[in-house]
């Protein structure tokens, strides 16, 4: 008997991204999606970027997802196609990214079998995704799909892999909407609305009590919308307490904002890391204690009281016991402490905190970022701070890929508002930058959008420049360029006797003329003088442009604290020497 | 031996006990054992015995029951970690409950050379009250159930008789609270 409306697994697929309003996908064909890639032929709401390898599609769909605050949406085939992305989904993980990813299945009479291309894909990935499905009935799919993207976007989100066999692609069947499912709460884990009032009230209290008190603001508070960061900014401004930011955190309090005290961490600010070695009161607002940003752990803030906000309970008490905590979604949990103060007219008297401010104004006069910038060889410091004052009054989103850049990028550009800081913090995936500026370019096709970069990480996935020019996405790769591994071999100098194995990168391309054939532009400054005028120039260029911006080959990142150091054992600058008996415990630490 | 001391009336086992055993509802769909097991094993953390079984066919519903070493935190690290999984519905350690009870099912296969063997072997049975299960060719299988103290118990006083060969099988602890 033929049901004229039933549907093939391919059409479902499609039919269910449409519900989800799902508009762009990232991906690259094989033999194992061709159905669905002939069902994405005739039709015309989903727009696919075809990415030239598939990692380049797992990272573009995260940068969609970080500057557009959505689901990212990935396609790619069986075997290959899946294990290319493993990367990208672990990075998606580590850093709650939202991601559905649907791959491609040997047919199911062949699963087990070694056929060409088949792989354990839900195998390999089940520890890095949040959930992963292998649909063996096409009576399921549609379900399994919407499911997918409650799970990915609920609680602390996270990348959630469909595996759909080929003959399920094509066998049919009836389209659920997603209105007639009802999702199973024990499945999706949504985050909590409601907030113990208890734990307002004894907040409320220990800032009363608090003379030293600190906001230490992570990713979460980017992840629960740009509510949150208002909350946050409304919160901090009642109370007129200080704000760090970790490095996902950049943004979610404006950068310029006159609580803010910068990034903390490793290669956070002097001023930021001396206020959590010292305050008497630490509100953890979305941020995990990762150890980035703890350092030595027995002597992570040791006279504070804490309070962690965090949607993922296993986060609390993981690697730092707190005194008070909640799983309260962020932009609920601020906004009801924020209506408690209000409804119950308390008043915070900013001279409370006078004495600490005046601590922190000390400890700003370090200048920890400051820099020579000399005649001649640009300081990439410098780069970043020109690009930075360019570019100021743009709608601009930075991705960047991972190493010294970064950090530079991190501490010198100036983020205000939050889903404009795209950068791979967990995973720390080089190769991250342009691919997810891919992404956030077609989220946000009216935006500025610049992936600083690293030569050596942009090499790692310099195939999908090809993309960005087939899909005229403007996009901006600024490279300080230093020859080096520049992380790596900050780290030999540092903590293996400057002894540089392997982090030269010799036989570098020209990075012009690899821009020009791949009918991109390409830019170079070689010192000072012409920095300005190629940042210009890059920013009148309406085309992918590739900046080789040469750089100091020997800058190293400070403020650093190396690893088994505490807070107050930072080094501000290549003068200064790390304690010999930090220096042995740190070397087996990454 | 009295009957009291190797059979003793079912007391709470888990409460105040050093041992952690987790029992965790979850959907019974493929992987969700390897969802469970890769946890542990990519946390690193330990798993000491380990049984699951459908217990809800029309909920689709299986039961969990895992025996971990750790301390507090970690075990509350473990259960955080597991509450997790999408289709985890609740983990809790039977340790924190004020009551709860244990059992484990263990098959004993005895080989023995000389009737002396099987007579001794025999009497342990009937003090441990260890049922015969089949008997032939100088084999017997005893079926034994109850603590996991009581089962080591048991299996320590047949190792006790010289000569025989013992090959057993365990369900590993499980417990259900009040």
């Amino acid at each position: 008997m033929i049901n004229n409306d039933e549907l093939n697994g391919a059409q479902i697929v499609l039919e269910a991204l449409k519900e989800q309003e799902v508009d762009t996908i990232f991906g690259y064909p094989g033999g194992a999606v061709l159905p669905i890639y002939d069902a994405i032929f005739g039709q015309n709401f989903l727009k696919h970027i075809l990415v030239r390898q598939e990692a380049g599609a797992v990272h573009a769909a995260e940068g969609y997802a970080r500057s557009s605050g959505q689901v990212g949406v990935l396609l790619v085939t069986s075997g290959p196609g899946a294990t290319n992305v493993v990367t990208g989904l672990t990075d998606a993980l580590m850093d709650s990214i939202p991601l559905v990813c649907i791959t491609g299945q040997v047919p199911t009479h062949l699963i087990g079998t070694d056929a060409f291309q088949e792989c354990d894909t839900t195998g390999i990935t089940r520890p890095c995704t949040k959930y992963n499905y292998l649909v063996k009935d096409v009576s399921k799919l549609s379900e399994v799909i919407h499911e997918a993207f409650e799970i990915a976007r609920s609680g602390r989100p996270g990348p959630v892999l469909i595996d759909i066999p080929k003959n399920v692609q094509l066998a049919k069947s009836i389209y659920k909407p997603r209105k007639d499912i009802s999702f199973k709460p024990h499945r999706i884990k949504s985050g909590s609305i409601n907030i113990d009032k208890n734990f307002i009230e004894n907040l409320i209290s220990h800032i009363k009590k608090s003379t030293k008190p600190v906001l230490y603001v992570g990713g979460g508070c980017l992840n629960s919308g740009p509510k949150a960061s208002e909350e946050l900014r409304k919160l901090a401004e009642l109370t007129n307490i200080p704000v760090t930011t970790t490095l996902h955190g950049l943004g979610c309090y404006p950068g310029n904002g006159k609580l803010s005290i910068g990034m903390l961490g490793m290669h956070g600010t002097y001023e930021a890391n001396l206020v959590m070695h010292d305050c008497d009161l630490m509100i953890n607002v979305g941020a995990r204690f990762d150890d980035r940003i703890t350092g030595r752990l027995d002597a992570f803030s040791p006279k504070s009281v804490k309070f962690h906000f965090d949607i993922d309970k296993s986060s609390i008490n993981k690697n730092v016991n707190v005194d008070f905590s909640t799983n309260t979604d962020l932009t609920h949990a601020l906004s009801a402490i924020n209506n408690y103060i209000s409804s119950n007219n308390i008043n915070f008297d900013h001279s409370q905190f006078s004495n600490w401010w005046n601590k922190i104004k000390e400890w700003q006069s370090t200048d920890c970022l400051k820099y020579d910038q000399g005649e001649e060889i640009i300081k990439p410091q410098h780069a970043i701070s020109r690009l930075n004052e360019l570019t100021k009054n743009k709608d601009t989103i930075i991705t960047t890929e991972v190493g010294q850049h970064q950090m530079w990028a991190a501490q010198y550009y100036q983020f205000n508002k939050p889903n404009s800081w795209i950068t791979s913090g967990g995973l720390g995936t080089m190769g991250f930058g342009m691919p997810a500026a891919i992404g956030a370019q077609m989220a946000n096709p009216d935006a500025l959008v610049i992936d600083i970069a690293g030569e050596a990480s942009f090499l790692m996935n310099i195939q999908e420049i090809a993309t960005a020019v087939q899909y005229k996405l403007p996009i901006k790769i600024f490279i300080l360029n230093n020859e080096y591994m520049g992380m790596v071999r900050q780290w030999q100098e540092l903590m293996h006797g400057s002894r540089y194995s392997e982090s030269y990168v010799d036989a570098l391309p020209d990075f012009v003329k690899l821009a020009e054939s791949f009918h991109a532009v390409g830019l170079r400054a070689k010192k000072v003088s012409d920095l300005d005028e190629t940042i210009n120039e890059m920013l009148s260029i309406n085309r992918p442009v590739i900046a080789d911006i040469w750089v100091d080959k020997k800058e190293n990142v400070f403020p650093m604290i190396p690893s088994g150091a505490a807070h107050n054992e930072m080094l501000l600058s290549k003068y200064d020497e790390e304690k010999p008996e930090n220096q042995e415990k740190g070397k087996v630490l990454v | 031996m009295s009957n009291a001391s190797v059979y003793p009336e079912p007391n709470n086992t888990f409460k105040n006990s050093k041992r952690n055993v987790l029992s965790i509802i979850v959907d019974n769909e493929p992987g969700i054992l390897a969802r469970i097991v890769g946890l542990f094993s990519g946390r690193g953390y330990n798993i000491e015995a380990l049984n699951v079984t459908v217990v809800d066919v029309e909920e689709n519903l299986s039961r969990i029951t895992l025996e971990t070493i750790g301390e507090q935190k970690v075990i509350g690290q473990i259960i955080a970690h597991l509450e997790k999984l999408v289709p985890v519905h609740s983990a809790i350690n039977l340790a924190d409950l004020n009551e709860s009870y244990e059992a484990e099912i263990s098959l004993i296969k005895v080989t023995y050379f000389d009737e002396g063997q099987n007579t001794k072997a025999h009497d342990l049975a009937d003090i441990y009250r260890a049922r015969t299960v089949t008997k032939k060719d100088g084999i017997v299988i005893y079926e034994i159930s109850g603590t996991s103290e009581r089962v080591n118990k048991f299996l320590d006083d047949l190792n006790g008789i010289n000569g025989i060969k013992v090959e057993i099988v365990r369900s590993g602890p499980i417990g259900l609270g009040v």
